[in-house]
């Protein structure tokens, strides 16, 4: 659910709009200077010194999960693909619960015991392999600046939107408020203005939602309309074929266990035993807040197709141009910073992994370790902060480029070593080795090649898709071939916590 | 037993999977039995992985009926979309608001999971996730094991 948003939007300068964004960016701040004064060490500043309750890990994993594309990208390819485009949050039902039985309790067991940091800290004691840990650290980083680039492009573009100054101007803006709050107050910043924003987003999407549906004379109105003039956007599968809808469920399904910026938070609950409660409150929050991404969808094409719209110029604005036209002054101010708070707190966590990346999991990866972490930490979170920034001014097809990979990468370099891995002790080092490097060239070589038009996949096939599946059956090929080594590269206490 | 079932069941989805994409580069586009035998791979990949997640010394006893009735619900409900003839049109029935088939793959397989997985996930949570005093016995235990692999 973060894919890229690299499209213009309508401009949205008006003063309750630009009021409601200064109020919001103010209390960010408020909440980045507090954290701030909170942080003390490198566990502090990369996992919240494992001291946030229930509430915050699920709005704040709900955060993560969720980016702009939510928001606008989402309602847009509503809008152009009708229902096939709802397979890409049709498995949140399963996610959530799936994640907290196969990481929730292993990944916080891990920081009990080895205080694991990262998600590569994890592969690398799980299989004793700084190699292991290392490669999955270049995969994180390789996503992480691609990510970046395009939430950057994205909150340049919003902001442009609201304030009406120059894109290029505007990502810098937002990159520094960003960074700002999270160079200092490191993830502890990142979950407690998540618990801001998420709640705002919830609110904003419900809101939405109601008043889309309002709008149109219900849900059977709306279908009604629809249904009257194209009734191909109502079929199961929308405008795709079956094939294509299904790869979205599958990749955006089990893909969500490969999402280090979302599963790292495990690391930080306080006490383990609220995980009980965990898929109720995250799932629920998280399928209020996607409320949005189908009602706009579903309520401009009713207005366009019935003649009360004009077909819209580009699918992307959606969002705007409903908020613009049909919602109250004030549900619009609250979007558009719901927009940028959804952008802002993917990017923080973005950056928290990529500095853990770069300062901690490469350098033991090669034997090394940095003798002040928490300082070169704030040091990366800059350097990686700036360097997607100037990536995102080259606005169009490479940042796009760089965004689309970046789940699939995920997904295909960590599923199998990570989620798999830590529930199966006949999993090898060879095994987990071999899996992230499959992911990594298939995902790299194929994007590029689809990138430069040299090569393209039959109608639904999708690259991360057919990635993670050669990932996972490499996985398990090498790891049985090489069954003999399981039981060596398996240490005794790591495995206690893949029986527990 | 029923572990090693769920790892067979991920390697198996995974031949499912591989096959429904090798498909599509057949001459005609991906043939109908293509999409079926991704529909199934990717049902029971996310089901086995539950499984597999859930397993405590090797069972998830309480889960067992919970995961055959999830795997049906997905390949029921996307399968109904794919045989159902389309009927999507001007005066169509609604349910819920929806056609027919949307309605089935939107709320069987979208919305009922988040009424059901959560809940049971909450209350098998004390035989097959934590209990109180849990923490402190695995970090005991996994102590013991690394003094004694060091011995």
């Amino acid at each position: 659910m973060t894919l890229p948003q690299t499209q213009d939007l309508p401009q949205a300068v008006q003063p309750l709009i630009v009021g409601v964004a200064v109020g919001y960016f103010l209390v960010v701040a408020a909440i980045g200077i507090w954290a701030t004064r909170q942080i003390r060490t490198a566990g502090d500043f990369f996992a919240a010194g494992k001291g946030i309750g229930l509430v915050a890990l699920s709005l704040s994993i709900m955060s993560a999960t969720l980016s702009g594309f939510t928001f606008i990208g989402g309602p847009g390819l509503v809008y152009a693909l009708g229902l096939g485009a709802l397979f890409i949050i049709l498995p949140a039902g399963l996610t959530n619960a799936m994640g907290a039985w196969v990481l929730a309790k292993r990944l916080r067991l891990l920081a009990e015991v080895r205080h694991t940091l990262t998600i590569p800290d994890v592969i690398g004691a799980r299989y004793r392999s700084p190699l292991a840990q290392g490669l999955a650290g270049v995969a994180i980083l390789v996503a992480v600046v691609g990510y970046m680039a395009t939430n950057f492009l994205a909150l340049g573009l919003v902001i442009s939107a609201i304030f009406g100054i120059d894109l290029g101007w505007a990502i810098w803006l937002g990159m520094g408020v960003t960074l700002a709050y999270a160079a200092g107050g490191g993830i502890v910043a990142g979950i407690y203005t998540d618990v801001f924003q998420g709640s705002l987003m919830a609110v904003a999407s419900l809101l939405v939602f109601l008043f889309a549906l309002r709008s149109g004379g219900g849900l059977g109105g709306i279908s009604e309309t629809i249904l009257a003039n194209d009734p191909g956007f109502l079929a199961p599968w929308g405008t795709l074929t079956p094939l294509a809808a299904l790869s979205f469920f599958f990749v955006f399904g089990m893909g969500s266990l490969g999402q280090p910026h979302v599963v790292h938070k495990f690391f930080m609950l306080r006490n383990p035993l609220q995980l009980r409660w965990y898929p109720l409150v995250t799932t629920n929050a998280l399928v209020v807040t996607m409320l949005l991404y189908f009602g706009v969808g579903m309520a401009v094409k009713a207005r366009t197709t019935s003649g009360d719209l004009l077909p819209l110029a580009l699918a992307d604005h959606a969002t705007p141009v409903f908020l613009l036209n049909y919602a109250p002054d004030l549900l619009a101010a609250l979007v558009f910073s719901g927009v940028a708070a959804a952008i802002m707190s993917t990017v923080n966590s973005f950056m928290n992994i990529g500095a853990a990346a770069a300062m901690h999991d490469l350098p033991v990866a090669l034997g090394r370790r940095i003798s002040n972490e928490l300082l070169w930490g704030r040091v990366s979170t800059v350097l990686i902060s700036v360097a997607a920034a100037l990536i995102a001014q080259h606005s169009g097809a490479l940042v796009a480029f760089l965004g689309i990979f970046g789940w699939g990468l995920f997904a295909s370099t960590l599923v199998p070593a990570l989620a798999i891995g830590l529930n199966w002790e006949g999993a090898t080092r060879a095994g987990a080795i071999a899996s992230i490097s499959t992911g990594l060239a298939i995902t790299l070589v194929f994007e590029t090649l689809a990138f430069f038009g040299a090569f393209s996949f039959p109608t639904g096939v999708t690259i991360s898709g057919l990635s993670l599946v050669a990932s996972l059956l490499v996985f398990f090929g090498v790891s049985h071939w090489t069954r003999h080594q399981a039981a060596r590269d398996l240490d005794p206490d790591i495995r206690v916590i893949l029986e527990a | 037993m029923n572990k090693s079932l769920a790892l067979r069941g991920i390697f198996l989805s995974a031949l499912l999977l591989m096959a429904g994409y090798g498909s599509a580069f057949l001459p005609g586009g991906t043939p109908t039995w293509g999409t079926w035998l991704f529909l199934l791979g990717t049902s029971l990949i996310m089901i086995s992985t539950m499984a597999l997640g859930a397993a405590k010394g090797g069972q998830f006893r309480g889960l067992r009926l919970l995961f055959a009735f999830l795997f049906l619900l997905i390949v029921a409900g996307l399968g109904a979309a794919l045989l159902l003839p389309p009927n999507e049109g001007p005066g169509s029935m609604l349910l819920l608001g929806l056609p027919l088939r949307a309605a089935i793959v939107v709320y069987g397989v979208g919305l009922l999971p988040v009424l059901l997985v959560p809940i049971f996930y909450a209350w098998t949570f004390p035989s097959l996730g934590m209990r109180d005093g849990d923490l402190a016995q695995i970090r005991e235990a996994a102590e013991a094991a690394r003094r004694e692999a060091a011995e």
